[in-house]
């Protein structure tokens, strides 16, 4: 299919559904029907016994080094869903939830034979948590075998469902997939930025960076077509001085530059960049800038650098006024941690009521506490409104899609920290920039690529006019 | 040309940092014959400290003032070590050198748990001292003036260390403890006088360097394991307890890394680790090292 049928780039944006600014929130989802598990719908009688101890939940995420910067907001938001269940008597108003924590630093070896532990010694119900995409694919396929319901928060690589867990029935993971990241950061500078052409990319060396450049590059060649990658800087993770690769960067030249960075390599990077002028030779689109919590990037960020929220949830949108689920649950955590929630609050928060609300329907099919078989039916098709908007759970791969959004940075009055200036806001149908259910998995039915994103958008996307 | 007036600053500047971490870890080696594991943390204390301090000050005074106040994490990093030394660290000369590396491998741990605790997962910084002194034209780039003055303490250091070590009675005491800390002691010096000064001073150093690099980048969890790495291949190729081989090794290490950036950069660690290699093949106690 590569005689590609030519359109503007207009034309193309407005076939991907893409939305800008206020207007666009009829895209978010929002009265999206299928099946909807509302947390505000009042709650139905539990059917027969119910016994009364406690859920126990595993929760594995980063607790110590620069990725706490992620991995704390996400247990907050796990623990303020327990707290919030419990504090109505616990699932089915009977069962409790207890969280078992432990520190994805302790790395990938560890964490399976914690998982492990966790399963066989203390007996967990439910696993969840997990931010690295180095992780998920290594836990995945040790859940199933152990046989323990599992919904990862993050580790969100496109890998764990194409390839290491490709038929999951115990692994769920709740928020997008690594490839809408490098989409969606396209998207947003295809729309924001259709002229730039010279491309340079600053990517965390491993599997999330490398994901990040191919879906970013590839779909940006479709979306404005004539794009020349003319620098790559590849730091390790965690690196903390970035002058040589920002020098390397500048003497490029680009029209635009991509970052993957996250967590505390974001933070040290953008203020050395700031000093070097790099914000002021080249536009910028990051796809994790505003991943951590909202006041780990300062004021002194520049205005007008593409944002990211990892394709998933800035505490600020939807908006309140019009999505009375978001205003509820950042009031009620900003109270309790005094911080406003990052994208890993809601995810980790959704993922629990998520696993309320599926139990809440399995008891009223089939009357008891439900066995782990009837709880994954339910969760399999799941429509929830979580405070990102809708989510669904797609049953062929267990995976959660939900509307991606980025934005450009602005400093308001209101906040202490930069949030998105709200006429630049992209909103984009998560339908529009993933691979369909069923489209073939990497090494299968001629789909040579890394992802079934990438296949997909190589075989089906047109090409717009450079 | 510009570029490469910009790319051997950053270099300088890195070595300033890598020579302070690795003169200190270098120092302890040869005096003490302790590798201190948690060296790497003793920096990251130093650069959170000075953050937090800048922060706390930084609407209160004048900018002259903060500059003042930037050796603050060194300090106490400093104050940290006169403690560490005498309490946990005695008590295990005697033993083999597993115990000196599990404890301080623990203190490693208890200090990034202790930084985590006190000022919490985001990150800290110090950028009013960087904003203070503004930027300098290379060409048509611009490079931030601050980092001139950590290229300048760099400087300063290794030359205040050098005078200090060989000039000084106290760097004769150290040195002939270093060589030989049974005859120092029969010779009726106070040697575990001598091993907490050096500790302190090797703390100091340490605490200078996160001190000096925080306003330029932020403190992060974690920025002390990843610096002890370079840190270590830094002493390996320079020798482990020579501060000559601590300055080369720094801006070897320094050098080659921004080079392989520049042109090669997947080889970035492999390069390095390629080096170390090949000066352990060649000379195993490292190009300055002496054999015990």
């Amino acid at each position: 299919m590569d005689e590609q049928k030519q359109v503007t780039r207009r034309d193309f944006l407005r076939q991907l559904g893409v939305t800008v600014g206020a207007a666009g929130l009829g895209a978010t989802g929002i009265g999206a029907t299928g099946y909807l598990a509302a947390p505000a719908r009042a709650a139905m009688k539990p059917k027969g016994n119910i016994p009364s101890t406690p859920i126990k939940t595993g929760h594995i995420t980063f607790l110590t080094g620069p990725a706490e910067l992620l991995g704390g907001p996400g247990l907050r938001g796990h623990l303020l869903a327990a707290e919030e269940i419990n504090a109505q008597g616990g699932i089915l108003g009977k069962r409790k939830i207890e969280t078992i924590q432990a520190d994805e630093a302790a790395g990938t070896d560890a964490n399976v034979k914690e998982l492990r532990r966790m399963k066989l010694s203390e007996k967990i119900d439910l696993f969840t948590g997990v931010i690295s995409s180095g992780n998920t694919p290594a836990l995945g396929p040790v859940a199933e075998e152990l046989k323990v319901l599992t919904m990862f928060n993050d580790g969100c690589t496109d890998f764990l469902f194409d390839k290491a867990v490709p038929n999951p029935k115990y692994v769920f993971r709740v928020t997008n997939i690594q490839s809408a990241d490098g989409v969606t950061a396209a998207v947003g500078a295809a729309q924001h930025w259709p002229k730039a052409r010279k491309i340079a990319s600053i990517q965390p060396d491993y599997s999330y960076g490398r994901n990040v450049h191919e879906h970013f590059t590839l779909a940006l060649e479709r979306l404005t077509g004539g794009i020349e990658v003319v620098a790559e800087a590849w730091p390790k993770l965690f690196t903390t001085d970035f002058t040589p690769h920002i020098t390397k960067l500048l003497s490029a030249k680009p029209d635009l530059l991509v970052v993957g960075l996250w967590g505390g390599d974001y933070v040290a990077f953008y203020k050395q960049a700031l000093r070097y002028g790099l914000f002021d030779k080249m536009k910028v689109a990051t796809t994790l800038a505003f991943g951590g919590v909202p006041h780990a990037v300062g004021k002194d960020h520049p205005e007008g650098v593409l944002a990211g929220v990892h394709a998933n949830y800035h505490f600020l949108y939807p908006p309140g006024d019009q999505w009375p689920v978001n205003k509820k649950f950042v009031d009620t955590y900003h109270k309790r941690w005094k911080e406003y929630p990052s994208f890993e609050s809601d995810g980790a928060y959704t993922t629990l009521m998520m696993y309320k609300a599926a139990v809440e329907k399995a008891n009223q099919l089939t009357g008891g506490w439900p066995d782990d078989e009837a709880i994954i039916a339910m969760l399999e098709g799941m429509g929830y409104d979580s405070p990102a908007g809708y989510v669904y759970i797609r049953p062929d791969n267990h995976q959660g899609y939900k509307d991606a959004v980025t934005g450009l940075t602005k400093n308001l009055p209101e906040y202490d920290f930069p949030v998105w200036d709200p006429n630049s806001i992209v909103y984009i149908p998560i339908r529009s920039i993933t691979a369909p259910p069923n489209w073939p998995k990497p090494g299968q039915g001629g789909n040579n690529e890394s992802t079934a994103a990438a296949d997909w958008i190589k075989k089906t996307w047109p090409k717009a006019k450079a | 040309m510009d570029i490469l007036v910009l790319q051997i600053l950053n270099s300088l500047f890195y070595a300033s940092v890598l020579f302070l971490l690795a003169a200190g870890l270098s120092l302890i080696f040869g005096v003490m014959g302790i590798i201190n594991m948690a060296h790497g943390s003793l920096y990251a204390l130093g650069a959170y400290v000075t953050a937090w301090v800048i922060t706390f000050a930084a609407t209160a005074v004048h900018p002259a003032v903060l500059f003042l106040l930037l050796p603050a994490g060194a300090l106490v990093v400093t104050a940290a070590g006169v403690v560490i030394e005498p309490v946990l660290l005695r008590p295990l000369y005697k033993r083999p050198e597993e115990y000196q590396l599990l404890i301080t491998f623990g203190l490693l741990l208890v200090l990034e748990d202790v930084m985590r605790f006190v000022w919490g997962g985001t990150p800290l910084s110090a950028s009013p001292l960087m904003d203070a002194l503004g930027i300098v034209h290379v060409g048509e780039f611009v490079y931030p003036t601050y980092n001139l003055l950590v290229i300048a303490i760099g400087v300063f250091a290794a030359l205040g260390v050098w005078a200090f070590v060989y000039r000084t009675r106290f760097g004769v005491m150290l040195r002939a403890t270093s060589q030989d800390r049974r005859m120092a002691s029969a010779l009726g010096m106070n040697v575990g006088r001598v091993y907490v000064q050096a500790f302190g001073l090797g703390c100091f150093m340490a605490g200078l360097g996160g001190a000096i690099v925080v306003p330029s980048q932020a403190a992060v969890l974690g920025m002390g394991v990843e610096v002890l790495v370079l840190a270590f291949v830094v002493v390996v190729i320079g020798g482990l307890g020579s501060l000559e081989g601590a300055l080369v090794g720094a801006l070897i290490v320094s050098f080659v890394r921004t080079g392989v950036i520049q042109f090669y950069e997947e080889l970035e660690l492999a390069v390095l680790y390629l080096i170390a290699a090949a000066v352990l093949l060649v000379r195993p106690t490292g190009l300055f090292g002496r054999p015990q």
